[in-house]
């Protein structure tokens, strides 16, 4: 009899074919569809500690309460920086130090709070720049007057000085955050993890910590909906894991490690766009100049003919990232075109031999992560070629961002390290943690000169471009010409998402909710 | 039985002082400041100090122990900081898929290691019994964070069988069973082996024992002989070894939790060491703490109510 016809069932044979069924019913059952339409599913490398604007501690915490408060402007996705109207009706510079701004009439407030006043605009700006406040952020406002409210919806802000980064790294961030000045005040002027009065295009529905976080559509947003009902942000640290997630299909769109690119660019998972996209971040190669033997200006300057930073980068980054000119990222004012001082072995070796200091055995700190071992490793080697001995350290986050702090002791062996600082596109971003009041807390390097802070205090308050463009290049000059520092690499940041999303992505691959759209 | 089972808690309340004077000290040694990790770059110097007070660092050691266990004595683990929230909650809220995990991990153990163990002894230097050896053992050596990358890529990435992130939706069953069947299998594996090991030889000392030969001189069928009296007897060592495995399954969750992007208290654990979140790695120290102590109290418990040798050895 053949197998076709045999239609038999044993009670065992139906026993394994319940089983067999329940199994595959729980096989993949991946779901992208709410009741009002599609979800997208994204990764962001941290969990949420709060949600409140003046005290966010990451960029996913950003992320999120840019699109559940509505800010007066926020960031438009594309290749250049740029922003656009969000609460703000209308808003305009009138001078250096004033800028008025009408609210849009119809934006309001969950949980009951009522309508957006230029009142909560008030309390929300001069509450991130009050000093008793002590936000981190409290700098995004340095020179902030006050805000005028003119009427229910109109105000002016007041700057003491003015303020350059105000339009990129201020304005469209969530330091341009409004608050409900009601809410905060009854919560005791600060908010949460639980969100209270959200005013944007998305509202958070669900916080499960170590899980993810639910937003979906606010019902009372007047203007351009979300492209998605639901935005499911998953918490995974491990950019690998990330990827694996996505590949696996529990994910839409992450971040992918920087080591990844290549690989994913030539055999991209199905139905996938990898994107690569320019790195504001800034990597270099630091020297204390207040240690031996660092304490030497001659020594510093060999490290720098003697790394080869092209070696150095392509085998961290598996050539997916180019070397930097300074710390000032292409496309923003006071990007330089090259280095003073590049890789010439010879004459390190003759620098070194005259200072006499061959054999010499430097320590260099790094903090335990692939690209930034094998990035010492090629420093090592290139160091070793010249004669000098480097022994690498590696350490924890904890330990790693306070090996330099003035209230510890380690800053007095502190001799290399290879760090990484991340910005926002403005230049006084990159230069603010190379002043002197920085020696001690994040210029490790301890390079201090007065023409620095100077020009660094001037760049501020600069508003035209050209000479924007000029105190910057001046600025990375001082730094080089002082020979604290290699300057190695902006990265890059590696992209992945589904061919059937449109994400909204800023030029540096960050990602902007509102603007994610279904293909 | 009562005596022993005091007995065996004030010695579990001596065992979790120690391991927290132990946490504290290692904690306090390594370098590391957690204003600096939490506030970042942008924060001034008085913020940081500000952080250190409200976290109690600005205080000596000693104290900070003492008002931790005298706070934690009366069920408060103090508050987490950053967010605001109480430690007991944040760990609370972890610790149920921590559980979860070790539950799985030990249906799979115990599911697939009780039988292979019978089988084994059963069929005992044939070619089953060395296959099963071999299993054991290569089970046994395999660490399981081996275990959990090989399984994601085959079974999440490769074949898209299974999720690779996450622990499920809320509320739905089998969407959390769903993304349970991987991270428990890489914790459980090892204890396959283990067990299947403690059972075969238990099994074999016991179907030596005279009252199976009595049994079968009566003319008991076989099976009936292994399976409902030989067994109750083999299995009693799983259940201590159960005990000490869920302490090793609690370790062991830490990487499956971190490969798998699920929450858990490893890799809540991991990630406050790793930013020197100290209210939280001590709460989350001490929860552990009492829940191992306790799971191996109940285990030796257990073992004296099934087996009145040990209430009889006691006694």
């Amino acid at each position: 009899m053949s197998i076709f016809t045999d239609t038999r069932v044993s009670r065992r044979s139906l026993l394994a074919g319940a089983g067999a069924f329940g199994l595959a019913s729980m096989v993949n059952p991946k779901i992208s569809w709410s009741a009002d339409g599609p979800i997208l599913k994204v990764r962001s490398y941290s969990d949420i500690q709060t949600l409140d604007p003046c005290f966010r501690l990451a960029a996913p915490e950003g992320d999120i309460t840019s699109v559940i408060f509505a800010g007066l402007v926020v960031t438009t996705p594309g290749e250049s920086w740029g922003w656009r109207p969000m609460a703000a009706e209308t808003i305009t510079q009138l001078d250096p130090l004033t800028v008025a701004f009408k609210l849009r009439d119809n934006i309001g407030f969950t949980d009951g709070y009522g309508q957006m006043t230029a009142e909560d605009v008030k309390f929300s700006i001069e509450r991130i720049a009050d000093p008793a406040n002590k936000s981190p952020y409290s700098g995004d406002w340095a020179t902030l007057k006050e805000v005028e409210v003119k009427d229910k919806l109109s105000g002016i802000i007041h700057l003491k000085q003015a303020f350059a980064p105000l339009w990129t790294s201020t304005l469209p961030t969530p330091s341009g955050t409004i608050l409900s000045k009601k809410a905060i005040t009854e919560l005791g002027g600060k908010l949460g993890v639980k969100p209270v009065a959200q005013s944007g295009p998305y509202i958070l529905k669900e916080w499960l910590p170590k899980q993810r976080t639910v937003l979906v559509r606010n019902p009372d947003w007047k203007y351009e909906p979300g492209g998605f009902a639901e935005i499911h942000i998953h918490p995974i640290e491990d950019e690998k894991t990330g990827e694996l997630g996505y590949e696996a299909g529990d994910l839409d769109y992450t971040w992918t490690a920087v080591s990844s690119i290549s690989r994913l660019k030539q055999t991209p998972p199905p139905k996938t766009k990898v994107v690569e996209k320019p790195s504001l971040a800034f990597v270099w190669l630091g020297m204390n100049q207040d240690v031996a033997p660092f304490n030497n200006p001659n020594m510093r300057r060999a490290v720098q003919y003697a790394v080869d930073r092209k070696a150095v980068v392509d085998a961290a980054y598996f050539g997916a990232a180019a070397t930097a000119t300074g710390i000032i990222a292409p496309g923003l004012p006071g990007h330089r075109e090259k280095n003073l001082f590049d890789y010439d072995p010879d004459r390190a070796r003759d620098m070194i031999a005259k200072e006499g200091l061959a054999g010499t055995t430097i320590t260099l700190d790094i903090l335990n992560k692939t690209e930034r071992l094998t990035a010492a490793q090629v420093v090592q080697s290139n160091l070793q070629d010249v004669g000098l001995n480097v022994e690498i350290k590696q350490n924890d986050s904890g330990t790693f961002w306070t090996l330099g702090a003035k209230e510890g002791d380690y800053w007095k062996k502190l001799q290399m390290i290879i760090s990484r600082f991340s910005m926002q596109p403005d230049p006084s971003w990159a230069t603010a943690w190379f002043t002197r009041d920085q020696i001690g807390v994040w210029n490790w390097e301890r390079f201090s000169s007065e023409e620095f802070d100077k020009l660094n205090a001037e760049g501020m308050v600069e508003l035209d471009p050209a000479k924007r463009d000029v105190i910057y290049k001046k600025l990375q000059d001082l730094m080089e010409e002082n020979g604290n520092y290699v300057f190695l690499t902006h990265e890059v940041t590696g992209v992945m998402y589904r061919d059937s999303v449109v994400a909204g992505l800023k030029p540096n691959g960050e990602p902007v909710f509102t603007d994610f759209k279904p293909a | 039985m009562i005596r022993y089972a005091l007995k065996r808690l004030w010695l579990g309340a001596i065992i979790i002082s120690f391991a927290l004077m132990m946490m504290f000290a290692m904690v306090y040694l390594i370098p590391g400041d957690p204003a600096s990790v939490a506030l970042g770059p942008r924060a001034t110097p008085e913020m940081k100090e500000a952080l250190r007070e409200r976290m109690g660092l600005d205080q000596p050691v000693w104290r900070q122990f003492a008002n931790f266990y005298g706070s934690a004595l009366h069920g408060d683990l103090g508050t987490e900081v950053l967010s605001d929230r109480p430690v007991l909650n944040v760990v609370m809220e972890q610790l149920p898929f921590t559980l979860a995990l070790i539950i799985g991990g030990i249906t799979w153990s115990v599911a697939l290691g009780i039988p292979l163990g019978c089988i084994a002894a059963v069929r005992r230097g044939g070619f089953v019994d060395q296959v099963i050896g071999v299993l054991s053992v290569a089970m046994i050596a395999v660490p399981s964070f081996v275990v959990a990358i090989y399984s994601l890529l085959v079974f999440a990435v490769a074949l898209q069988w299974l999720p690779a992130i996450g622990a499920g939706d809320p509320g739905n069953l089998a969407s959390q069973l769903q993304h349970l069947i991987l991270p428990s299998l890489a914790v459980g594996l090892g204890w396959i082996g283990y067990i299947s090991r403690m059972v075969r030889a238990s099994m074999l000392e016991t179907l030596e024992a005279s009252h199976i030969r009595t049994a079968r001189a009566f003319g008991l069928p076989e099976h009936r002989i292994i399976y409902t009296y030989a067994l109750r007897i083999a299995v009693l060592p799983t259940i201590t070894l159960l005990g000490v495995g869920i302490g090793h399954m609690l370790s062991s969750s830490v990487f499956a939790e971190i490969v798998f992007a699920r929450p858990g208290i490893g890799k809540l654990v991991y990630e406050a060491i790793s930013v020197r979140n100290y209210p939280i790695v001590s709460g989350a120290v001490l929860v552990t703490t009492v829940f191992f102590v306790l799971v191996n109290v109940v285990a030796d418990i257990l073992v004296g109510l099934l087996d009145p040798r040990v209430r009889s050895s006691f006694n």
